[in-house]
C-alpha cells in the first residue's frame, strides 16, 4: 500500500526518482473547522533540495510545513519522510522528529537552561548522549553558528538574530537529514536578519535539505533549487527561483509578486 | 533634607493633615508597643517556660538530637545556597551587599539573640556559636563544590547529600521521643515542614493530572480540587479528629499529629495545583513545540521544559500558600487538641504561678513573635529565590 502511493506521488511532481526523495507529500489535506488549510498538496523534496515556500500569509505554508514534523495533524493524504510514513504511532512520530530540525519563527529557546543546555538538551535527551558529550557537540555548533562566547549566558540577555542562531544550532544538535523553517526572520529587527540568513546558506552549501518559509526573496532567488508558491491551501506554481521570479505563468503568482518586490 | 520633607509631606494642606494624623496614630503605636515591651510586660512568664514553649515536655536526655538537627539543617541549607550552580550575577557595592545580607539574616539573628538573652544561660550561648559555626562551614562546604570535582556531580544526588544528614537527624528525634512528649513551637515547626514537603510533589501531579488528556483522570482531579477548596481546614481538621474512629478501631488509629499532617497536606495540595496550574497555562505553547520538534517526550517536555519555567513563575504565590500553611497549624491545636505552641502558650498562663494574673497578652505575643518571624523570613526567601532565578527578566 504504501509502497503504491510512493510511485505514484513521485509520478506527480514531474518524474523525481522516488529514491531521491526523503520527503513525500501526497494529497494531503487540513482544516481548522471551517477553513480549509491545505488542500490536495502533492510536493516532494528531494535529498540535499532547498526549496523555499513563499506565499501570501495564511495561504497555508506554515501549516504545511509544521504537518511534515506532525505539530499539525493532517486530515488526509500521506506524508513520508525519509521513507517513513507518518501516522498516529507516537513512536513512528518521535522518529521522524529526530530526523527533522526545526526553527520557528518566534526562536522558541526555552528561557530557563542557559544556551549551551539550549543546544545540549536534544542529543542528551534524545540521542541519550553523556552530558560532556552532548556539551562538546553544543559548543561545536555554537562555534558553527559563530557565537560560542555566549554559551554560558540565558536566551533574554541575546539579541534576535543571535538567539535565532542559537534556535538553529539546537536544531542541528540532532543532526537532522531536514531542517525546517518556519519564517525563520519574520520577527527580526532588520540589521539582524542577514546574519541569520547567511548561517542558513552556509548550511544550504554544506548539502543540507531544507524547506524554508520565507518572505525574504532575495534569499529565495540565491539559494533555493526550487520555489513553490502557495495561495489560498494550494499550490500554484513551483519552478526553479529564475522561472517564478522572472516570468512567473500563473496570474495568482504574478500579482503575489507585484505587490510585494 | 528640609527640602525633602517638603516635598513629601507637606506639599499641600490635605497632605500635611493626612501627615500629622498618620504620624500621631504611628506614635502612639510605638509608643504603646514600647511600653508594653520595656515597661508593663512581666516576660518572666516566658523566660521560665522557654523550653516548654518551644520543644513541650521533649526529654532532656535526648535534647541533644533536636539540636544537632537544627545544626545538621543550618549546615544543609548554607551548603546548598552557596553551592548552587551559578545563575545571573549581579554585582554590587559591599554596602549594597551588606544590606542585603542585615535584610537577609537581620530578623533571624535578633530574634535568636533575644532567644538566648530569655534563655540566659551558657548552654544557650554555646549552642548559638555552634549554629554560626555550622553555617559557615555549611558555605564553605558549598563553595567546595563549585571550585572542586565534586561540580561533576549531578544536581539531584548533590541535593540528596545536603538533605540526607538534617532528614535523618529529625526523624530520628521525632521517633525517639514520643509524640505526646513533645509539643510548641517544635510542633508547628514539624507539622508545617512535613506538610510542605509531602503537598508539593501531590500539588504537582494533580495540577498535570488535572491538565490531562485523559478523561478519567482529568476528572478525578478536578473533583479532588474542588472538594477539597470547598472545605473549611478547621472543619476538615475536625472531622479527621472523628472520623476515623468509624472505620478504625480506637486502638490502632493514627494519632492526632498524623492525622493532622494528612488534613494539612490534601488541603494544601489543593491550592497548590490551582497555583501550579496557572503557572502551567502562562508558559506559550510553542515551548511545548519546541521540545516536540527535538523529538523529546511528553514526559520530558512536561518535566524539563514546561514545568520547570511554571513553577518559577508561581514562587510568590506558593510561597504564600506554604506561609498559610505554617500558621494554620495553630488550627491543629485547637481541633485535635496538640500541644502546638498556641495551646502551651495558653496553658503556661494557667499555671499556679500566674492563673489569674491577666499574663495572656505576654503569652500571646511571643507565639505570634516566633509565627512572624517564620513567616517574615520564608517571604523575604521567596522575594530573594525571585530575583536570582531572573523572574520577569528572562
Amino acid at each position: 500500500m504504501s509502497n503504491e502511493v510512493f510511485k505514484d506521488a513521485s509520478q506527480m511532481s514531474g518524474g523525481r526518482e522516488s529514491d531521491d526523495a526523503i520527503i513525500v507529500i501526497d494529497g494531503v489535506y487540513k482544516r481548522f473547522k471551517e477553513f480549509e488549510a491545505l488542500k490536495n498538496i502533492k510536493m516532494q523534496v528531494g535529498r540535499k533540495e532547498v526549496v523555499v515556500v513563499i506565499g501570501p500569509s495564511g495561504s497555508g505554508k506554515s501549516t504545511l510545513i509544521r504537518c511534515i514534523n506532525r505539530l499539525e495533524t493532517h486530515d488526509a493524504g500521506h506524508i513520508f519522510v525519509d521513507g517513513t510514513a507518518l501516522t498516529t504511532d507516537i513512536r513512528n512520530i518521535q522518529e521522524i522528529r529526530r530526523e527533522t530540525g526545526m526553527v520557528f519563527q518566534n526562536f522558541n529557546l526555552f528561557p530557563h537552561l542557559t544556551v549551551l543546555t539550549n543546544v545540549a538538551i536534544g542529543p542528551r535527551r534524545v540521542r541519550g548522549l553523556s552530558k560532556s558529550a552532548a556539551e562538546e557537540l553544543a559548543m561545536e555548533l555554537l562555534t558553527r553558528v559563530k557565537i560560542p562566547e555566549q554559551a554560558d549566558k540565558f536566551p533574554a540577555q541575546l539579541s534576535g538574530g543571535q538567539q535565532q542562531r542559537v534556535a538553529l544550532a539546537r536544531a542541528l544538535a540532532m543532526t537532522p537529514k531536514v531542517m525546517l523553517f518556519d519564517e525563520p526572520t519574520s520577527a527580526l529587527d532588520p540589521e539582524m536578519i542577514n546574519e541569520v540568513l547567511d548561517a542558513m546558506k552556509e548550511l544550504a552549501q554544506e548539502g543540507m535539505t531544507m524547506i524554508v518559509v520565507t518572505h525574504e526573496m532575495g534569499f529565495a532567488r540565491e539559494v533555493a533549487d526550487r520555489v513553490v508558491f502557495m495561495d489560498k491551501g494550494e499550490i500554484v506554481e513551483v519552478g526553479t527561483p529564475s522561472e517564478i521570479f522572472d516570468s512567473p505563468k500563473e496570474e495568482r503568482t504574478k500579482k503575489f509578486l507585484s505587490q510585494i518586490l | 533634607m528640609i527640602t525633602w520633607i517638603r516635598r513629601n509631606l507637606f506639599r499641600s494642606i490635605t497632605d500635611s493633615i493626612l501627615t500629622v494624623v498618620s504620624a500621631s496614630i504611628l506614635g502612639f503605636v510605638v509608643f504603646q508597643v514600647f511600653q508594653f515591651v520595656f515597661v508593663t510586660g512581666r516576660w518572666e512568664i516566658i523566660q521560665v517556660n522557654l523550653k516548654i514553649l518551644l520543644v513541650g515536655r521533649f526529654p532532656e536526655e535526648l535534647m541533644y538530637l533536636v539540636g544537632f538537627s537544627v545544626l545538621a539543617t543550618c549546615f544543609s541549607i548554607a551548603s546548598l545556597a552557596s553551592g548552587a550552580n551559578r545563575t545571573i550575577e549581579t554585582t554590587q557595592r559591599l554596602s549594597g551587599r551588606l544590606w542585603e545580607l542585615f535584610q537577609r539574616f537581620g530578623l533571624i539573628i535578633a530574634t535568636s539573640t533575644f532567644l538566648i538573652v530569655l534563655a540566659g544561660d551558657l548552654d544557650a550561648i554555646l549552642f548559638g556559636a555552634y549554629v554560626i559555626l555550622s553555617i559557615l562551614g555549611g558555605r564553605l562546604f558549598g563553595r567546595a563544590r563549585r571550585n572542586t570535582s565534586l561540580r561533576k556531580l549531578p544536581g539531584w544526588l548533590w541535593v540528596t547529600i545536603n538533605a540526607l544528614l538534617p532528614l535523618i537527624l529529625i526523624f530520628l528525634t521525632m521517633g525517639q521521643a514520643a509524640l505526646e512528649e513533645w509539643g510548641g513551637f517544635l510542633i508547628n515547626f514539624y507539622l508545617a515542614v512535613v506538610s510542605i514537603a509531602l503537598s508539593f510533589p501531590l500539588g504537582v501531579l494533580l495540577a498535570l493530572g488535572r491538565r490531562s488528556t485523559l478523561p478519567l483522570l482529568r476528572w478525578l482531579c478536578t473533583a479532588y480540587i474542588e472538594l477539597l477548596r470547598g472545605a473549611p481546614l478547621f472543619v476538615l481538621l475536625l472531622l479527621a479528629g472523628v472520623a476515623l474512629e468509624f472505620f478504625i478501631p480506637a486502638s490502632i488509629a493514627p494519632d492526632a499529629i498524623f492525622r493532622a499532617i494528612t488534613v494539612f497536606t490534601l488541603f494544601t495540595a489543593a491550592y497548590l495545583a490551582e497555583v501550579i496550574r496557572g503557572g502551567l497555562q502562562s508558559i506559550p505553547k510553542g515551548q511545548a513545540e519546541a521540545g516536540k520538534a527535538l523529538g523529546l517526550s511528553t514526559f520530558k517536555i512536561t518535566f524539563l521544559i514546561t514545568l520547570p519555567q511554571a513553577l518559577r513563575n508561581v514562587i510568590p504565590a506558593q510561597i504564600g500558600q506554604f506561609i498559610s500553611l505554617f500558621k494554620d497549624t495553630t488550627l491543629a491545636g485547637v481541633a485535635l487538641s496538640v500541644l502546638d505552641l498556641l495551646n502551651v502558650g495558653t496553658a503556661i498562663t494557667k499555671q499556679d504561678d500566674y492563673l489569674g494574673q491577666g499574663l495572656i497578652y505576654e503569652s500571646l505575643a511571643f507565639v505570634g513573635l516566633l509565627f512572624w518571624v517564620g513567616s517574615y523570613v520564608m517571604s523575604r526567601e521567596s522575594q530573594r529565590i525571585e530575583k536570582k532565578l531572573g523572574v520577569g527578566i528572562r
